[in-house]
């Protein structure tokens, strides 16, 4: 633990209360957005393809950009008030850059009507397209501006960390592997930023050489790349990036969870081998995105399979059973941190099996691009992710007794996995009926069954969206009160 | 009307483990919230917890390698000896899909050829799928709105799907890639006889 100076605590929790309000306006907009697509597909409104897509690329990159953005704020908190000093003014660098990112992101998709959709498969941003021009210019560089806010503040953090305990190696772990003694004990938290942001900074930096080759292009249009080498670029970013906002919100689960179950979690050699393991699995498991390109190298499809059915053990059995001992007779009071965690350690758990079924070839061929595949990543971003995040929220808003009376925000929490379930419901329904995922709609279907199934999910589906806002904004009522307010236990 | 799904289709077992899954999930998470009162020393509790892991580590590690060894043989790409009845060259545009005969020796914007086509049943069809402009993905589905087989179209490579259609009947091709404004309204038909 460091030592920190009242006013450098109270600069670290101001940083952080930055990137929460950021959130708490943002989120629940993205969902909205989510609602009006939904509410298109089940034929309640009708809007036009033109604004669907552009809908559809913002509510799918304001999401990826807003968890990460929050999960990698929790760490930086966490770390930066217990582990190692970080830079505020970095912090706020990165911070200004992810709005700056942010706002441009939303001008091109709201007025320049931009939409190839977040993960944008090269040539679509160029051929064919509903919009605007500039708006491609402005939507390449808000994303490399928030690729490069993303790379500095990941890279503050670990470098700041190796600073602190002797180098990256014993931040990985490696000292536990040997036979010697340890002479510096590494929390699990810093171990596990360590692993998730390096994956991060090489999934940014290949999303920058992508967005750069975009860049060239919109200036020169005479250029051409090869499709299905950009395609492995992108996916092998949005793949880790997806990955590891869930790892890095894992970091404060390992950090926090033992204050409510009165049992220290700490760094061992299993713990090592775990998340060194999932370092590799994270940087392979991109490749099932591409199953379905045929003319990719099969070797990279056996990768892919393999990394993505590998990736269970170390989750499962390491992470999710030390949850396991955490909890098991404990004695833990049930207040909503501690349920947050536990169910959003839960959500990942179904969401990422239903991943893993999905990344089997033989399964893919079917379920690919289905509704299935929205179905798994919601869950585990819904459910887990965003769990994550409100356990978070709480964390640093509510003392341990505040948060295990406080029955309205509970109540919110049970609205918000309920509305959860019947949402994610309609995805699986969907894609265990063959819907095509990024339909605007399915009136145009040539086969009624599909036309009529994909509309009367998204109808249902709709309302659990409404469930799901209704307990998001309960819980918020607690939240954001208590957001300008120093919490005495944090302090 | 939700179709149903025959038991035992990909997609059926797809839901049952699943649904297995998530039950099992769920019960973890009931037990561990109500048996938490219990006051037990978190020695015992965790020694208690880590030989369940132990069993647990095995039987996952022998299932995933089961299931790889398993599913890593029911591929959808072509093999070396298979020797296709017939070859449909497919050429997906924004937004519509071009299909012929054979695999002409043409660059896929000059290809022509009709949004239907005619193909013998239970002969093997080898659908040499490519795109004139961004990605696609060529879906073929039947006339229930079940998803029997697909691949991606890729403008710059040509995608090889073998399939045999067992029964006659009138099958449905979807665009399963986002390809810009009307990708919902990209269709077209196959004609089994």
């Amino acid at each position: 633990m460091i030592q920190l100076s009242f006013e450098e605590q109270k600069g670290q929790r101001k940083f952080v209360v930055a990137w929460s309000i950021t959130f708490l306006v943002l989120f629940p907009v993205l969902i909205a957005l989510g609602l009006l697509m939904r509410l298109n597909q089940g034929e309640i409104i009708a809007m036009q393809p033109t604004t669907f897509y552009a809908i559809m690329t913002l509510h799918g990159l304001g999401m990826a950009g807003v968890l990460f953005s929050m999960s990698f704020a929790g760490l930086w908190y966490l770390i930066g008030t217990r582990y190692t000093k970080l830079s505020l003014g970095m912090g706020y660098f990165v911070f200004a850059l992810t709005l700056a990112g942010v706002i441009g992101l939303t001008v091109a998709t709201l007025i320049g009507n931009y939409a190839p959709g977040w993960y944008l498969l090269y040539p679509l941003p160029f051929v064919g397209t509903s919009w605007e021009e500039w708006s491609n210019g402005m939507a390449i560089i808000s994303l490399i501006i928030l690729g490069v806010a993303w790379i500095i503040g990941s890279s503050h953090i670990v470098s700041a960390l190796a600073k602190e305990y002797d180098g990256a190696f014993n931040l990985l772990g490696w000292q536990y592997l040997g036979k010697k003694e340890v002479k510096r004990e590494v929390p699990p938290i810093a171990m596990i930023t360590t692993i998730s942001l390096i994956a991060g900074v090489m999934s940014f930096l290949i999303g920058a050489v992508f967005l750069l080759l975009l860049l060239l292009k919109y200036f020169e249009p005479s250029l051409s790349f090869d499709p299905l080498l950009l395609k492995n670029y992108v996916f092998f970013f949005g793949h880790t990036l997806v990955n590891i906002t869930l790892y890095c919100c894992l970091g404060w689960v390992y950090e926090l969870l033992p204050e409510f179950t009165g049992r220290e979690w700490k760094t061992n050699k299993v713990l090592v081998y775990s998340w060194n393991c999932t370092f590799f699995f994270i940087l392979f498991a991109y490749f099932h995105h591409l199953y379905m390109d045929f003319a990719q190298p099969m070797i990279f499809n056996y990768f892919g399979q393999i990394a993505s059915f590998s990736s269970s053990v170390p989750a499962s059995a390491i992470t999710m059973f030390g949850i396991i001992a955490q909890f098991y007779h404990s004695k833990t009071k049930w207040g909503i941190i501690p349920t947050a965690f536990l169910l959003g350690v839960a959500g990942w758990a179904i969401g990422g099996f239903a991943a893993v079924v999905d990344s089997a070839i033989a399964v893919n061929k079917i379920l690919h691009n289905t509704m299935w595949v929205p179905a798994h990543f919601h869950t585990y971003m819904l459910c887990g992710v965003v769990l994550f995040i409100l356990g978070f929220l709480f964390y640093i808003t509510h003392s341990k007794a505040e948060q295990e009376r406080n029955k309205p925000a509970k109540i919110g929490l049970w609205l918000f996995i309920t509305g959860s379930a019947g949402f994610l419901s309609m995805f699986y329904m969907g894609g265990l009926n063959s819907i095509p995922r990024r339909y605007a709609d399915y009136a145009s279907s040539p086969i009624a069954s599909t036309h009529d199934t994909g509309a009367l999910l998204a109808y249902i589906a709709a309302i659990f969206i409404v469930l799901i806002l209704v307990g998001l904004l309960t819980m918020y009522a607690s939240i954001i009160f208590r957001l300008g307010a120093d919490k005495r236990e944090t302090l | 009307m939700l179709q149903s799904t025959t038991f035992l289709t990909i997609q059926s077992t797809a839901a049952i483990i699943s649904l297995i899954a998530t039950a099992l999930v769920i019960s973890v998470v009931v037990f561990l919230m109500t048996t938490s009162s219990v006051d037990e020393d978190k020695t015992s509790a965790k020694n208690k917890v880590y030989k369940i892991r132990g069993r647990y580590m095995i039987g996952l590690i022998s299932c995933v390698v089961i299931s790889l060894l398993f599913t890593l043989r029911l591929l959808p790409y072509p093999q070396f000896h298979d020797k296709p009845d017939r070859t449909i060259t497919v050429v997906a545009m924004q937004w519509a899909w071009k299909m012929t005969d054979g695999e002409p020796n043409v660059k896929p914007d000059m290809l022509e050829g009709t949004p239907d086509i005619s193909v013998p049943v239970n002969k093997q069809i080898q659908f040499v799928v490519t795109s004139q402009d961004v990605n696609h993905n060529f879906a073929i589905y039947d006339a229930k709105g079940v998803l029997l087989a697909q691949t991606q179209a890729m403008p710059e490579y040509k995608n090889r799907l073998n399939y045999t259609f067992a029964e006659k009947g009138d099958y449905h091709v979807f665009c399963l890639e986002y390809c810009g404004l009307l990708h919902a309204g990209m269709f077209a038909t196959i004609h089994v006889e």
